[in-house]
């Protein structure tokens, strides 16, 4: 369905074999992050049950890669604006999660205080912009992002999510044209989770998006979705290509969601053979696989994941409501923005840190 | 106009405070009506606040002037419900309030009807009164101007800002704005009221379906709270059978209630985790056991009342306390403090023949034991060596409705447990 | 003080404003080689070159989109919309990502869009809006709408200045036709501030943008009455205080917008005047307006809907009489 032989057959594999710039530590940090994702969700959605999140619940489950692996190749200085699917990317970028717990309780020490709700936040003191509802616009503040860089002829770059829906929405047109008109620094990851909601890929566009980007004017290339090292490799040639000047890519990570839309979405509308099909391609369970034939020890990381989210959930449950006094404050602007550099994991800022 | 100030001469009648907690009282209905007579004490109105229902009597003696508070409507603590002239003053105001008509015709005989008592302003040309505007209104009552004898200048005469400001300017004794108060004592009381008072909000409602009333106060309040229970506990009924053989040879003609009562006092202080409130997520179990009765009103409703520190009473003083709450509650001469700060709750439907109900908890408590009828029933005995046998036994079914919240089954269970066990081999 | 237009005067604030900060710059349609639809950046890229004065592709939520994210890296972007009805395009963006990102995440937006707004020239129906109205349902959004050369210049640069998303409205209307003395220099128009256009005792007309200088020209010699006219220069948030001591003073109040009647700045200074001035009041307050319809394109038809001189004479004559 989704993955017709046609679209198999355009699939670029970027990097899908070993990256050598990544180091034997970088990847039990990859996987760690990726199973934290996970955890925090299933961590979430159990609290969801219990009654302790209002509200909608939306989730990334299937989609670690494509959060995680783009987010590892960003640098410091660069800037985010994440989606609702990419919980590991937050992670990535510095957000810990008892601050994401608290958030989707609506507590006042959610990242949001409880302005926003479930995965509507983002952390400016880590350099990323707050995604709305209306699912292609952060392509458009992103643009706006990589415009600063640009016009301010600064080595860095914006990098954006959005799944398959947006690409069928006029804003997507205008901030994809926008960044091949100015050749802005931005990397947009397209997450083609085949489903925008319950609608299907055929319904959404009759060209894959990936083949627009050269009508922009600039590169475009898929990667497979659920190889976090693929989506990494691709998403790390992007940065520096933005970084160099070369303009934006837009990569289309091929994955697949692997929960409904929310969680009140039971997916009848999934054939039973596709979703096995993506089962079997799990992102975390290869990765463990893959680290684990190199003779990579994956307990210990998974250990440690349930350790620290332990003692996350605790503090998130320990999270006051917020004051309603609250509710009105902050309509208006007070001080200028103050966006802050992220964590950058990946070993190449450390080793650029330490060169500089 | 319901800030205007009141002459210094009058008696105010104002909602009382019934307990600490009590914000508002809604009223239930007025006993005298302005005009009548009042005697210093005489209940003039009746009230009802969300603990308890109660009278308000008279601060003196005289005539009712005013009533401030319609019936129905709930007013916060302290609001001023009424007031009275005493003997001296109604001298002065004659039968003004009930006979606005009474007023003294204008000099020279013009017809001059009252436009109401709303600043008094003259009918002009078609028959209908020119608008008084908001601020014509306030600068009147802040000078005390008699619209009448100001010449109006707008749309069919009326007085305008412009023409009181003249009017104001050029008055021969224009009084310092300082001292109305000395000049408005001699004015009679009547200029002072506002005509928006006389209109009935009843009579202007949908006419009811035939046969239909709305509830009482009392009722709505029952309304109110029993939902707001069921909303807020996870209700469970926990039911055992209990013989009442030793109880009904030890009461003779009295009760069973303060047998059962005491018999669960004794069970509550060996399982305290029944003697509980809930609020919110906040658990407190208490020590003492302040044991609310329901007591029924008939068709008013029913309150309970509630005997404080309820296990350091002995048999006698339990029995004698809820014969007094009874009473004093029938005779709605409860204080509002007796109606608070419940541990636990028995209410006894049984004494009307019902066997068996699922009570709804008294928030915020846990729990809630409903004492049902007792009845002859055979019953299977078996003797110390173990021989069963068929007997006639007065027995009862004690069913008590619990907080899942708060408590799980088996602890309900071990409570009645205990209970029944008290009740079975009473001791006196 | 030089005399300039309220054109010039605009141009001028946000030229010294580019000058003054390097992070302040210019996007739209048509504004840089070509100077603006208005010729308000006329000259501005031959000073500033092509990177502050963007020639953006015919994008309105690209415009507004890029500015976010712009704003919120540390420059101070301007965009114009080439005509206020335009900005429909760019709804989402200004009203779900600038108006509340503030609120939602904390992270102030100061951006600045102007909008070229208002009818009277056989503009039609979308060249001649005055859609103020529809963002202040849009909170965390600001609007200011100038009358005078002076204010423009001053509220240009607060918008820039300002913290949050400001939306400032430019009546064509006044582009040439509003002259006046410009303070020289660097200076700011606080935002939500209004300003006595002419002070009186028997009636206060409240307006805004274009009406202004109609209702200064109906009640300048109005049977003798004295009539005070409230400028409101700011519509989010507006001088309550300013309107209530006015209120106070005269007790008759004509609200004139030539935005469309319902839910407009007169209809919500209304209901602020009737929740706190009531008792002040000496009159129904009144509202001139143009009706509840698209904007008509012939000069006979324009006119009938559009608040006229006489209109608000004829308003302020009945109120007086009341």
């Amino acid at each position: 369905m989704a993955t017709s032989p046609a679209r198999e057959a355009g699939v670029e594999r970027e990097g899908g074999g070993q990256t050598p710039s990544l180091t034997a530590d970088d990847r039990r940090v990859l996987l760690r992050f990726m199973l934290l994702m996970r955890a925090t969700e299933e961590r979430a959605l159990t609290l969801y049950r219990q009654g302790k999140v209002p509200g909608s619940f939306y989730d990334g489950r299937g989609q670690e890669a494509t959060a995680v692996g783009p987010a590892f190749a960003l640098g410091p200085r660069d800037r985010t604006c994440i989606l609702h699917r990419d919980l590991g990317a937050h992670l990535v970028r510095g957000v810990t999660p008892g601050r994401v717990l608290a958030q989707m309780m609506g507590r006042a020490g959610g990242v949001t205080g409880g302005k926003d709700a479930n995965m509507h936040f983002a952390d400016q003191s880590v350099g990323a912009v707050q995604m709305v509802s209306m699912l292609p616009d952060m392509a458009l503040v992103a643009c706006g992002l990589a415009l600063a860089f640009q016009m301010r002829d600064e080595q860095r770059v914006a990098m954006t999510w959005f799944g398959d829906g947006a690409t069928a929405n006029g804003q997507w047109h205008e901030a994809m044209n926008v960044a091949g008109v100015r050749q802005l620094p931005v990397v947009f990851v397209l997450e083609n989770n085949q489903w925008a909601y319950s609608t299907p890929n055929e319904r959404e566009f009759a060209v894959d998006p990936v083949e627009r980007a050269a009508g922009y004017g600039f590169r475009g290339l898929k990667v497979d979705g659920n190889d976090v090292e693929a989506v990494f490799a691709a998403a790390a040639e992007a940065c520096e290509r933005a970084r160099s000047g070369g303009g934006p890519t837009l990569i289309e990570a091929e994955t697949m969601r692997m929960h409904g839309h929310g969680a009140h979405d039971d997916m009848r509308y999934v054939p039973k053979e596709m979703f096995e099909e993506w089962e079997a391609r799990d992102p975390i369970r290869r990765y463990e696989e893959r680290l684990g034939a190199e003779g990579v020890d994956v307990e210990p990381i998974r250990a440690s994941v349930k350790e620290e989210l332990d003692g996350e959930t605790e503090w998130a449950l320990a999270q006051p409501m917020p004051d309603p006094s609250g509710a009105t404050a902050g309509v208006f602007g007070e001080s200028e923005p103050e966006l802050g550099d992220g964590s950058a994991p990946w070993s190449r800022w450390s080793a650029e840190a330490h060169g500089a | 106009m319901s800030s205007s100030p009141i002459d210094s001469g009058l008696l105010e009648v104002t909602m009382p405070q019934m307990g600490v907690s009590v914000a508002e009282g809604t009223i239930v209905g007025w006993k005298k009506q302005p005009g009548d007579a009042v005697e210093a004490d005489e209940p003039i109105v009746e009230i009802s606040t969300d603990k308890v229902e109660t009278e308000v009597p008279a601060p003196g003696g005289g005539r009712l002037k005013e009533i401030l508070v319609e019936t129905g409507e709930t007013v916060d603590v302290g609001t001023v419900l009424a007031t009275i002239e005493p003997p001296a003053a109604s001298v002065a105001a004659g039968e003004a309030p009930s006979a606005p008509a009474a007023e003294a015709p204008a000099a020279g005989g013009e017809q001059r009807p009252s436009a109401g008592g709303d600043g008094g302003a003259p009918e002009h040309g078609d028959g209908r009164a020119p608008p008084v505007t908001p601020v014509v209104r306030r600068m009147a009552e802040e000078h005390n101007l008699d619209l009448s004898q100001i010449e109006g200048s707008g749309r069919r005469g009326r007085v305008t800002k412009k023409d009181v400001l003249a009017y104001l300017r050029e008055r021969p004794e224009a009084a310092p704005e300082e001292e109305p108060p000395e000049e408005a004592a001699p004015e009679p009381a009547l200029h002072m009221e506002s005509p928006y008072r006389e209109e009935e909000p009843a009579v202007e409602a949908a006419a009811p379906a035939p046969g239909a009333r709305e509830l009482s106060v009392m009722r709505k309040r029952i309304a109110e709270h029993m939902v707001r229970s069921l909303r807020t506990a996870a209700h469970c009924t926990t039911i055992v059978e209990a013989d009442m053989s030793r109880i009904e040879a030890a009461r003779g003609r009295r009760s069973y209630l303060p047998f059962v009562a005491r018999a669960t006092i004794a069970a509550l202080r060996e399982h305290p985790g029944l003697n509980a409130t809930l609020e919110g997520d906040m658990l407190t179990v208490h020590e003492e056991v302040h044991l609310g009765i329901a007591v029924s009103l008939g068709e008013q409703g029913l309150i309970v009342p509630v005997i404080r520190n309820a296990h350091e009473l002995s048999h006698e003083g339990l029995a004698t306390r809820i014969k007094d709450l009874a009473e004093r509650a029938r005779s709605k001469r409860l204080t509002a403090d007796e109606v608070a700060g419940g541990t636990f709750t028995i209410t006894n439907p049984g004494a009307y023949g019902a066997v068996l109900a699922t009570p709804i908890i008294n928030q915020p408590q846990v729990a809630i034991l409903d004492l049902e009828a007792v009845v002859k029933r055979p019953v299977v005995l078996t003797d110390a060596d173990g021989n069963d046998s068929i007997a006639i036994r007065p027995m009862t079914y004690l069913c008590m409705s619990w907080d899942h919240r708060a408590l799980d089954g088996a602890l309900a269970a071990q409570f009645l447990s205990t209970l029944k066990q008290r009740i079975e081999g009473w001791q006196g | 003080m030089p005399e300039l237009t309220y054109l010039q005067a605009i141009s001028d604030g946000l030229r010294e404003e580019m000058r003054a900060d390097e992070s302040v710059f210019c996007l739209g349609e048509d504004i840089g080689a070509f100077g603006g639809a208005f010729k308000v950046t006329d000259g501005f890229i031959e000073e500033f070159g092509a990177d502050r004065v963007w020639d953006t592709p015919l994008a309105e939520n690209a415009i507004i989109g890029t500015a976010v994210g712009a704003a919120v890296e540390g420059l101070r972007p301007v965009c114009e919309m080439q005509f206020a009805d335009f900005i429909s395009c760019g709804f989402d963006q200004l009203v779900n990502v600038a108006a509340k990102l503030h609120y939602r995440q904390g992270l102030s937006v100061p951006m600045t869009v102007r909008l070229p707004s208002g009818g009277g020239f056989s503009g039609g129906p979308f060249h001649s809006q005055n859609p103020e109205a529809w963002f202040l349902q849009a909170p965390g959004l600001k609007v200011v709408a100038p009358s005078s050369p002076d204010d423009a210049k001053g509220l240009i640069a607060a918008a820039i200045r300002d913290p949050s998303p400001v939306l400032f409205m430019e009546h064509k209307h006044l582009y040439r036709r509003s002259k006046g003395e410009v303070t020289e220099g660097r200076y700011e128009t606080p935002i939500g501030e209004a300003r006595v256009a002419r002070a009186g005792e028997d009636l206060t007309v409240i307006t805004y943008g274009a009406m202004v200088l109609t209702a200064l020209e109906a009640t300048e010699d109005l049977d003798g009455a004295s009539i005070e006219v409230l400028d409101l220069r700011s519509l989010c948030p507006y001088d309550r205080e300013a309107v209530l001591e006015s209120v106070r003073k005269t007790s008759k109040v004509v609200l004139v917008q030539e935005a469309t009647r319902s839910c407009g700045v007169a209809a919500e200074i209304a209901a602020l005047i009737a929740e706190e001035a009531f008792e002040d009041l000496d009159g129904p307050v009144v509202r001139v307006t143009t009706p509840d319809v698209p904007i008509p394109f012939s000069p006979p038809l324009e006119r009938a809907v559009l608040p006229q001189v006489e209109d608000v004479r004829n308003a302020c004559r009945e109120l007086l009489a009341y």
